[in-house]
């Protein structure tokens, strides 16, 4: 078992400073994130991190009308699936395009929000 | 989509149990409120208070009791967390391998189900749930909804309970409530909502954004 090379505090920070990072399993070159622990698809622990561009197209979205608890004064919000361009795809915030101009295939680009203290992957127009 | 809602609320008005013993029309699905695109507020089940409990015996004590009905075969399967690490996002991968691990334990297929209660936490799962099981192939839930081959009376009637749509969602006794209907069924006892001769029942229950699911399938002698 390896130390892991990226935990999910330190790629929220390096979010928050606009890098967004992957991980590559060292068994089976399998692409993840954000981090865990263990490659689901072979098991070993044995991550490097990759630095990704944070170029991606939406795969599928929703506009969040009704929130969870504690996010109702943010509603009415886009929250998408987006395969960024080294194959991997993440869920995150979907701003500044408007909701009728929204479409699977999309380009979009990674960027850092800031919701209260909290930091949240989202994506902006490409 | 709102066909599945329409459906199981006229289903859950033949089940004294249920939380929603009111009919909806199509109109009432569609007119109603956003609750995340393209899901509207009919779309979706509610919370639910209610407890559910089942008695399980041996096979010998089973024997002894003329109301008894088998466990045929159960089966759970996992699948990861995350929405952005499904293969497939029009499809549930744990639904497809719990169902295939429970037809196998039964030595049964999907053709020989009378009657299935699925885990319908919204419309789209239920259409969903139904193509994994392998009763529709994958695409053609929504036709096989609309068309009304789910309802009571067609080929397949899926949910008549009301389903976790209209007979409620109780979170944690749900698929225990789930296998009480099919029980009900299978034993001849649900009434108005009785499908005709079910011998071969089917429960699905899901968790964790689809990570988790268990089919299983029951039998009467």
């Amino acid at each position: 078992m390896t130390e892991r090379v990226i935990n999910l505090k330190s790629f929220f920070e390096e979010a928050r400073a606009g890098r967004l990072t992957g991980i590559r399993c060292g068994g089976c070159g399998e692409l993840a994130i954000p981090p865990k622990e263990f490659c689901a698809t072979c098991q070993k622990r044995d991550w490097q991190p990759v630095p990704l561009a944070g170029a991606g197209t939406i795969v599928s979205f929703t506009v969040i009308r009704v929130a969870p608890r504690g996010r109702g004064g943010e509603v009415p919000y886009a929250v998408g699936v987006v395969k960024l361009e080294e194959g991997v795809s993440l869920l995150g915030r979907i701003v500044d395009i408007p909701f009728e101009a929204l479409k699977a295939g999309l380009p979009v680009r990674f960027r850092p929000l800031q919701i209260d203290t909290q930091t949240v992957i989202g994506f902006g127009p490409a | 989509m709102a066909h599945v809602a329409v459906k199981n609320h006229r289903h859950g008005v033949l089940n004294p149990k249920a939380q929603f013993q009111k009919e909806i029309t199509l109109e009432t699905v569609l007119k109603s409120a956003y609750v995340a695109d393209p899901l509207k507020l009919f779309d979706c089940c509610p919370f639910t208070d209610g407890g559910a409990a089942l008695v399980l015996a041996s096979e010998d004590v089973a024997r002894r009791h003329r109301r008894a009905i088998w466990v045929l075969g159960t089966h759970a399967a996992t699948d990861t967390m995350f929405v952005h690490e499904k293969r497939d996002l029009a499809r549930v991968a744990a639904t497809e391998r719990a169902a295939q691990g429970a037809y196998r334990q039964a030595g049964k297929t999907p053709t020989d189900v009378d009657v299935a209660e699925v885990h319908d936490c919204f419309t789209i799962a239920e259409i969903v749930a139904t193509e994994g099981l392998g009763f529709f192939e994958p695409g053609t839930g929504g036709l096989a909804a609309e068309k009304g081959w789910t309802s009571l009376g067609g080929k397949l009637p899926v949910n008549p309970s009301g389903g976790l749509k209209a007979k409620g969602h109780p979170i944690g006794a749900t698929g225990a409530a789930q296998i009480a209907e099919i029980v009900t069924q299978l034993r001849g006892e649900a009434g108005k909502r009785q499908v005709d001769g079910a011998r071969t029942g089917l429960t699905h229950t899901l968790g964790g954004n689809t990570a988790t699911v268990l089919v299983s399938l029951f039998g009467r002698d």
